[in-house]
């Protein structure tokens, strides 16, 4: 068996791309649901916000790619004000109910045959990335050349990928960081932990509860954004409830309200995935067989592991649920 | 079978901590689902190959389309250069298999003078089809040939109304009798289960696997009941009884469900496969026209028994001792628990009874469409809707919404929301109903933010 090539695969995840986009969206989530306390269920449909934002100026407009930037978080704002006018002013759990339902909606809308003009149906939307690969060949990484040493090497395309989208990472880590430590963020986390206080003070929490799910949409727009660009196309199922809970998975085992959670979270994630990927991959390599029964082969590894991320996912909410660096009082919000 | 689920419970029931019984739990389930899955799928063949099919182009009485497999076609299978790679002829379910050496551009070819007697190709359907080398996505590269004519609606629209009705009647009862437990669990301990899908389609699994291992759907489906309701007393005594004992916050048992909903649907992905399949008994009935409207025998029994299953739920909470306990914790756990009522018990009544009837929907849609490892997972929104708009927390609020739901959703089709989006009218009227009346149609006026 290649125990080596088992964790070279999960050291190139745990720094991979995957990782940096999910990062980009666990910051985001995290000033929603670790720091304000919002259950939003729905980044996935924020994060189709971005990507067929810079999907669509190329191929549908056809107007520069960098609009995009603004056109997704146009979107992006207008699908936290549609979530959270209806929501906000009730019950936590109204807003995950609202969430789930409308980003299942984006998805089904993005990919239908009907708008199949605007968002290119089941094939998705391809062919707009080239202005943006155009920055990191002028600025010297060819696309096929290689950079980067011992088992760190990558493409010139995956390095500018990956330059770019952990640089996303850190400014947006700072921003939220820094917001948290204002008085701004202050009140989002009273809001947190009791909002009938924060209303006694004089503060329109549900204008600040509507900040904050515009700033954490927006933030995961970009996670999108990094992965239409990185990918150089949009794919609809890309943006399944699934990416949303695993998106939530990483930042919970990182730990929430913690702005080094929310990136080491699902840079873990991704090492976890991969690490059980590989090696099942290598154990399996033909089908377990126990009398006629298959127990498992290998087209069965995907489920497989997202089944022992979802076990992981409880376990970590059992006995660990301020994750890694979180701290245990600030996951014991009741949300009601 | 059911000896062994059993018996692992019981095994279960002398350990202690919370996580580590569920984890147990999850071992037991994953070990039911893998002996009822005990007829294993063959293994895929390594190299790559084409996979013919013929179909006759038919619909059903819904107007679905019910292709039928053609057997005993001879196809050939010519590479670019127009040598003959291999032949076969179609099995009786109108597929065959074969191997070619690798991923490049052939030609698929089908002798038409072995389709059955006066069969011909559809006007759309070439006797010889290209296969490229970059279409194909996985080692098996399908191509499909259709014979008869092809099939469009063309029935007046009072019948099309009627039937839409029809339809929307009968998802409305099984989006009503999945929901019920979905709306008191909230209503009783303010947990939003977001696994309560995972228990639907759990039912049709059950019932599938004992269905292809040759018990009658008649048999299956209450076994699968019986199943679905063990699965929720197991859920609610080996973790979420012990989740708010132990004072895990109402968030974090949220995001356990999601973390359940996740696992759940990847052991179906991997037990059952990721297409969708119909039970073996009651399949390719023809309808019978009643009025307006086409119906099979199966739908009909389906829509009676989900209405009469609805009437008795009704009754049970509306006259039962246990069904005015039930509403009582439902409406207010502390007054109720201290007029002696024990809740935890009324909990425990509900997570089995809730279960079971999301089993038994379960059932019923995989009846009414077919069985797939996300039935559940794609109901769960239109419940969420549907006990919404009822009165989150409500009973029969659950029941009546519900029911809307489905009706709405079938029928929106006839005002122009093409059939893949009419998921969608049901966000529209869950965000009017929170903007207007969050507490629900028959939700009491109270204070919910």
């Amino acid at each position: 068996m290649d125990i080596g090539g088992v964790l070279e695969n999960t050291i190139l995840q745990f720094i991979g791309f995957n990782a940096c986009y999910y990062a980009i969206a666990a910051i985001g989530l995290n000033v929603q649901f670790g720091f304000t306390g919002l259950l939003n269920f729905g980044q996935a449909a924020f994060m189709a916000a971005g990507a067929y934002g810079v999907g669509q100026t190329v191929t549908i407009f056809g107007i520069s790619l960098w609009w995009g930037v603004g056109i997704g978080i146009a979107y992006a704002v207008f699908l936290g004000l549609l979530m959270g006018m209806p929501t906000l002013r009730l019950r936590a759990d109204y807003l995950a109910i609202v969430t789930i339902a409308s980003a299942e909606i984006v998805r089904l809308v993005v990919r239908s045959v009907k708008f199949r003009d605007q968002f290119g149906g089941t094939d998705g939307l391809s062919g707009f990335a080239s202005a943006y690969q155009g920055v990191g060949v002028d600025l010297g990484l060819q696309p096929a050349g290689e950079y980067g040493f011992w088992i760190f090497t990558f493409s010139g395309r995956n390095l500018w990928n990956l330059l770019v989208g952990w640089s996303l990472v850190a400014i947006f880590g700072l921003i939220v960081w820094r917001l948290m430590k204002s008085p701004w963020g202050r009140v989002l986390k009273a809001i947190r932990e009791d909002e009938d206080a924060v209303r006694s003070l004089g503060k329109n929490v549900y204008s600040y509860k509507m900040q904050a799910l515009v700033l954490g949409g927006v933030i995961g727009s970009f996670a999108g954004m990094m992965l239409a660009l990185g990918n150089a196309n949009v794919q609809p199922d890309n943006f399944s409830r699934d990416l949303t809970f695993f998106v939530l998975t990483g930042l919970v085992i990182g730990g929430v309200a913690k702005v080094t959670g929310s990136i080491v979270g699902p840079m873990l994630f991704w090492a976890i995935y991969a690490f059980l990927d590989s090696l099942l991959r290598e154990l399996v390599d033909k089908p377990v067989r126990i009398g006629d029964f298959t127990l498992i082969q290998s087209t069965d590894i995907g489920s497989v592991v997202f089944m022992v991320m979802g076990l992981l996912l409880i376990l970590l909410m059992v006995y660990r649920p301020q994750g890694l660096f979180g701290n245990k009082k600030e996951m014991a919000f009741e949300g009601r | 079978m059911m000896q062994l689920v059993v018996g692992t419970f019981q095994h279960l029931a002398g350990r202690r901590r919370a996580g580590q019984t569920l984890v147990q739990l999850v071992v037991a389930v994953f070990v039911a689902l893998v002996a009822l899955a005990g007829v294993a799928a063959p293994a895929s063949a390594e190299g790559e190959s084409i996979r013919v099919q013929v179909k006759d182009q038919q619909r059903d009485a819904n107007g679905k389309a019910n292709n039928q497999p053609v057997a005993g076609v001879s196809v050939t299978v010519l590479d670019g250069s127009g040598a003959e790679i291999g032949t076969g002829v179609t099995d009786d379910k109108g597929a065959v298999l074969i191997e070619v050496p690798g991923r490049a551009d052939y030609v698929v070819r089908i002798d038409e003078g072995t389709l059955p007697d006066g069969q011909a190709l559809s006007a759309e359907s070439p006797a010889e089809q290209q296969v490229s080398a970059d279409s194909f996505v996985t080692a098996i590269r399908t191509v499909n040939f259709f014979i008869g004519a092809s099939q469009s609606e063309s029935t007046s629209t009072t019948e099309r109304i009627a039937q839409r009705f029809a339809d929307g009647i009968r998802l409305g009862l099984i989006i009503a009798m999945c929901s019920v437990g979905l709306s008191l669990i909230f209503g009783t301990t303010g947990l939003t289960n977001f696994a309560h899908g995972e228990l639907v389609t759990f039912g049709a699994m059950i019932a599938y696997f004992l269905n292809d291992r040759g018990v009658h759907v008649l048999l299956a489906a209450p076994l699968a009941v019986i199943a679905g309701g063990m699965l929720g007393y197991s859920f609610d005594r080996y973790g979420f009884a012990r989740f708010r004992k132990r004072g895990i916050g109402l968030i974090s048992q949220m995001v356990i469900t999601l973390g359940l909903s996740i696992m759940l649907k990847n052991l179906y992905l991997w037990r059952f496969g990721g297409r969708d399949k119909p039970f073996l008994n009651y399949t390719n009935q023809v309808g019978t026209q009643i009025g307006p409207i086409t119906i099979t025998l199966r739908d009909l029994t389906v829509t009676i028994l989900a209405a009469i299953v609805l009437v008795v739920v009704a009754l049970t909470l509306q006259y039962t001792r246990l069904g005015k306990a039930t509403r009582a914790v439902s409406d207010n756990v502390d007054l109720a628990s201290s007029t002696g009522i024990d809740s935890s018990k009324v909990i425990r009544i509900i997570w089995v009874s809730g279960a079971a009837l999301a089993a038994l929907g379960g059932v019923f849609r995989g009846l009414d469409e077919s069985v797939s490892w996300d039935m559940g997972t794609s109901l769960l929104f239109l419940m969420f809707a549907g006990i919404t708009l009822g009165g989150l927390g409500s009973a029969f609020g659950a029941l009546v919404g519900g029911f809307v739901v489905g009706v709405l959703v079938e029928t929106s089709t006839l005002l122009g929301v093409p059939t893949e989006l009419k998921a969608a009218p049901a966000l529209v009227i869950l965000i009017l109903i929170l903007l207007v009346r969050p507490q629900g149609i028959l939700g009491r006026a109270q204070r919910v933010g």
